[in-house]
């Protein structure tokens, strides 16, 4: 069954989704967080069975799907997607146990489920046409998510969501056919499996062209500055569970695809377009903390400091060097950790009062103590607190940049200080002072279904702040092997001065210690 | 003294007839029917009709296998060609006709399907359009298509509604048009090389290395203008909204698919020597031609109210992407178009039946059309599986994956690549994303949308009898699982394609 365990975990959330239209709606929640559950299980047994010192893929699978053309079903496990995985799996049974929308449960869950299964598919193809089917039928059910169920704008939102990515995304598939017609050219046969792409090398022209068409697709998933005007809307108007699923699990499409692909497929036009997207990273971190500071919606506050530690990502990401990866890939898993928490909590306000405006509120702490401490401690995290889990990536992805650039590091570190003010800002109007309305002396606090999706994301967030090796290490072992393949493949001087040797250190240091 | 003819049968090579003369036959034998016993059920004839071609697809694959093993073969004193592109577009004439032919099974009674003159005429038009694609000799193209054109006009004035009559009268118009500029043009082409038959002018034409080449070019803009029409290609396209909207809406599915692709083929065996032999002012045209198409089309589609007007449009804009295929001319991209072609019948005829099964006799209230996209408003509500139907052929249409029209795209894109086209691989690729907003306006509609007030459902299936659904479920499962039946497909394509020298 280990050998098959990939498919499973695609395609049994579907088969699920299909037998759920004969559950009846009453126990269509049981089904769901069951089936979820199962999932997240098999999910865990991957990572128990995945062993850490290997770098490469695991638990391959291949099926031929077009041979004629090169597309194959191949599927693949590194270190850099395990726990992206786990975090899927995770937040979807999460996300399904809080479910708290009474209308069109069954539809709802049905969805949850398609969505599921076009995540994973995203994080575990390794051809290109596969991932390519995967990323593009994400787009429908979370279409639907916002459309059906989201905001008095939703309509606007979901097609403003499904375009703008559709578009993107049509420009880089282009860059695929591309790539796998460089691929015939050079071999003589159609691939487009991406391990056979990683040992194809590009002179810089060829990349620079390429990275731009695959840059489109990704940024605007992440979405990176000037790309980001989508997200806003989308997280304005989903529902709490559209909003955790997008940024704990959608987002990172972009990011992790910046690894898998980008970077070990243009490693001199990375190093060419580090600069610039460093700068836009700088920019999407200061601005959208500023526009953060002036909403007064506490659900646009959270989204857009979620874009805003997006920009961190992507600035570890082009940090082209072990820390930065990383750090990344780690925070990558901490902020879908922090973040979905953080929806969740504005969802459990505004199923009390439905409103998100923060001057509705005040002086909740007294109200309700214990989702005072929950949302404190999130946003902790969130701001980057030394002991939680954000604090790992956020501090190794600097560390990366500034073996780049000091400069850009530095003013990326203070823009993240000075991104603070609004989360706290936020927290003060919020919880603090006097309860100003009448309404609120007799909310409720969490409850325990609540609290069963809360208290492990806390844990999470806590135990991997203070601990965070057993991601580390897999993490660290895959993302070495990405940046030694890179600085393999680079064929400028620049490049080849700018992505370290990894071969070259580790014989070093083990001179050292022969010594 | 005249030596006495001597023809021997076998040069005659009646086999190559044989398909043609299958729904000539099959024609002929329900107007016999309706001269001894008329007023028979139009089941009758759907099945009369569905039988024959059954009979054709069967020997169609009989010469599949001949061609597989000989080659190109010709015959009837070397006016019928059978090579791969003739097999390749009979197969897909026939069998859009087989999935076309039981949606006359209606549950309302529309006036057509109460002649039998209708199917009748229904099989001439196949013929005609088989002999089209079977041939090379200019003099039996037009002959080809102008019996499929006259069968066809009559078939959509048989709708007997005003617009039906007016649609009628301008496809018969503008096809007069077009086939005044076709024998015009072929006509030039007799004057400059002494043959009709396009592998001789092709011969001639080179070997004298297009010497009169002000006359080749006044020939192939009639002959351009005349396909123009016909593939409705912009600024050509004019009459093809109007006439779809007066044609009942599975007649407007079928036209979208069958006489375009007869079209492309006699466009291929035209033009791609053309180009070939390095004509840069065609080529050129044939560029800005495919690029307008397929934008301007997408950008009229974004308007319409009318989902079928916007069906219309779609199906130029499809057009557009795949006459890409005879511009770049390369084995793959003439793969693509027939890989794309039968990809496109599924999904395009699944859609035109969905709206044939939600098609009233009388307009619903506060309606001023057929299918405006109002009438689909929260029809997840009231019919889901219709909805979801009609979403997954919206997709398709759209080019997402995994449904069947995205692996077209993406195989037409990368000839587009590989031909060394770039520019015109991206400006596909956004035409695809401009299309998305108007199938997704309908997936808006019919999902996050309320109902009409007082609907129960039953208008958007008000027409569907058991035969319409079975069609209806063929394509739709045909749009899911084609990424399965692509490999066996791609490759019979290509190589069809590769034997005949495209």
């Amino acid at each position: 069954m280990l050998d098959h365990i990939l498919s499973i975990l695609i395609f049994f959330p579907a088969l699920a989704a299909v037998l759920g239209f004969v559950v009846h709606k009453d126990s269509m929640r049981s089904y769901g967080v069951a089936v979820a559950t199962v999932e997240f299980a098999l999910s865990l047994w991957l990572w128990f069975a995945f062993d850490s010192n290997v770098s490469g893929m695991q638990f391959m699978e291949q099926v031929a799907l077009v041979p004629a053309f090169g597309i194959n079903y191949i599927v693949g496990v590194d270190g850099i997607s395990l726990f992206i995985i786990i975090l899927a799996s995770f937040f979807t049974m999460i996300g399904i146990a809080s479910l708290t929308d009474t209308k069109d449960v069954k539809n709802m869950i049905i969805t949850l489920l398609f969505l599921h299964m076009t995540m994973i598919g995203v994080f575990v193809a390794l051809d290109a046409i596969v991932f390519y089917v995967f990323w593009e039928l994400s787009l429908v059910p979370m279409l639907y998510i916002i459309g059906a169920w989201g905001g008095p704008r939703r309509i606007y939102a979901s097609v403003k969501f499904f375009l703008y990515t559709f578009t993107g995304s049509l420009v880089m598939l282009v860059g695929m056919l591309f790539m796998a017609y460089f691929y015939y050219q050079a071999t003589g046969q159609w691939s487009f499996a991406i391990l056979d792409w990683y040992r194809l090398i590009l002179p810089e022209s060829f990349q620079l062209w390429l990275f731009v068409a695959f840059f489109f697709g990704f940024a605007i998933k992440v979405p990176m500055f000037p790309f980001h005007t989508w997200l806003p809307y989308a997280h304005g108007q989903a529902p709490t569970i559209g909003s955790v699923i997008l940024a704990a699990i959608l987002l990172k499409m972009g990011t992790y695809a910046f690894i898998r692909f980008s970077l070990p497929l243009f490693p001199d036009a990375s190093v060419y377009f580090m600069y610039p997207i460093a700068v836009l990273a700088i920019i999407m971190i200061i601005y959208t903390a500023m526009v953060a500071y002036a909403q007064k919606d506490i659900k646009q506050v959270v989204a857009y400091s979620s874009v805003s530690h997006m920009g961190v990502i992507i600035l570890g990401t082009f940090a082209l060097n072990v820390e930065g990866i990383t750090g990344s890939v780690f925070l990558m898993i901490a902020h879908g950790v922090v973040s979905g928490a953080l929806f969740l909590l504005v969802g459990v306000i505004y199923d009390r009062r439905h409103t998100k405006l923060m001057s509705e509120f005040g002086g909740l702490a007294a109200v309700m103590p214990r989702y005072a401490t929950i949302f404190g401690i999130m946003m902790m995290a969130s701001v980057g607190m030394p002991l939680t889990i954000n604090f790992v990536g956020e501090f190794l992805s600097l560390i990366g940049f500034y073996q780049q650039s000091h400069i850009l590091t530095l003013l990326a570190g203070i823009a993240i200080i000075v991104g603070a003010i609004y989360m706290l800002a936020a927290y003060k109007k919020m919880f603090f002072g006097e309860v100003t309305k009448e309404e609120n002396r007799n909310l409720p606090d969490v409850n325990k279904r609540e609290l069963i999706a809360l208290v492990p994301l806390v844990a999470i967030t806590l135990w991997l702040g203070i601990y965070p090796k057993p991601l580390l290490e897999p993490i660290n072992n895959s993302v070495e092997a990405v940046v030694q393949l890179m600085h393999e493949k680079s064929t400028t001087e620049e490049a080849k001065k700018r992505i370290p040797n990894l071969n070259i250190l580790i014989n070093k240091t083990s001179e050292k210690e022969a010594h | 003294m005249l030596s006495p003819v001597n023809i021997s049968m076998e040069s005659l090579n009646l086999m190559t007839l044989a398909p043609m003369l299958i729904p000539i036959i099959g024609a002929l034998l329900i107007l016999v029917i309706d001269l001894f016993k008329s007023g028979q059920d139009k089941s009758l004839y759907v099945m009369i009709s569905l039988l024959v071609l059954g009979i054709d697809f069967a020997a169609l694959l009989d010469s599949a296998g001949i061609f597989t093993q000989n080659g190109t073969v010709m015959g009837v004193f070397d006016v019928m060609l059978i090579d791969g592109l003739a097999i390749l577009s009979q197969f897909i004439i026939v069998a859009a006709s087989m999935l076309f032919i039981p949606l006359a099974l209606t549950h309302k009674r529309f006036h057509e399907f109460s002649y039998p003159e209708f199917f009748a005429l229904f099989l001439f038009m196949i013929a005609g359009f088989q002999f089209m694609v079977a041939t090379d000799n200019l003099i039996l193209i037009f002959v080809g298509l102008e019996t499929a054109s006259l069968a066809l006009y009559t078939l959509i004035a048989m709708h007997n509604r005003d617009k039906s009559f007016e649609a009628a009268v301008k496809y018969f118009t503008m096809g007069a048009l077009a086939a005044g500029f076709f024998s015009f043009g072929s006509m030039v082409f007799y004057a400059l090389t002494g043959s009709v038959e396009i592998n001789q002018i092709a011969s001639v034409l080179s070997a004298n290395n297009f010497a009169d080449i002000g006359f080749v070019l006044v020939g192939v803009v009639f002959l351009l203008a005349s396909f123009g029409f016909k593939l409705s290609m912009v600024p050509f396209h004019t009459w093809t909204p109007d006439v779809y909207e007066g044609s009942s809406a599975a007649l407007a599915g079928y036209m979208s698919i069958v006489p375009k692709i007869a079209a492309f083929v006699v466009a291929m065996r035209l033009f791609e020597f053309l180009i070939h032999s390095g004509i840069v002012w065609l080529e050129v045209v044939l560029y800005i031609g495919v690029v307008l198409t397929m934008t301007m089309a997408n950008i009229w589609a974004l308007v319409q109210t009318d989902v079928k007007r916007m069906l219309a449009y779609s199906s130029i804009s499809h057009a557009g992407f795949v006459m890409a295929a005879i511009l770049i001319g390369t084995t793959q991209s003439n793969s693509a178009l027939f890989l794309y072609w039968i990809l496109f019948s599924f999904t395009n005829l699944g859609s035109f039946s969905m709206l044939w099964i939600s098609r009233q006799k009388n307009l619903p209230a506060h309606q001023n059309s057929d299918h405006s996209y109002d009438k689909f408003a929260g029809m997840v509500k009231t019919s889901p599986v219709a909805a979801s139907i009609m979403a997954l052929f919206m997709l398709s249409l759209a080019g997402l994956p995994p449904f069947a029209l995205f692996w077209g795209k993406l195989y037409m894109i990368s000839a587009a690549i590989t031909g060394g086209y770039t520019v015109l691989a991206l400006i596909m690729a956004l035409n695809s994303a401009i299309a998305g907003y108007y199938y997704l306006k309908l997936i808006v509609y019919m999902f996050m949308k309320e109902p009409l007030v007082g609907n129960d459902g039953h208008v958007y299936v008000s027409n569907a009898t058991l035969p319409l659904k079975t069609i209806i479920g063929f394509a739709a499962i045909g749009t899911i699982f084609a990424f399965l039946t692509l490999n066996p497909l791609l490759e019979f394509v290509t190589s069809f394609v590769y034997n005949s020298g495209y």
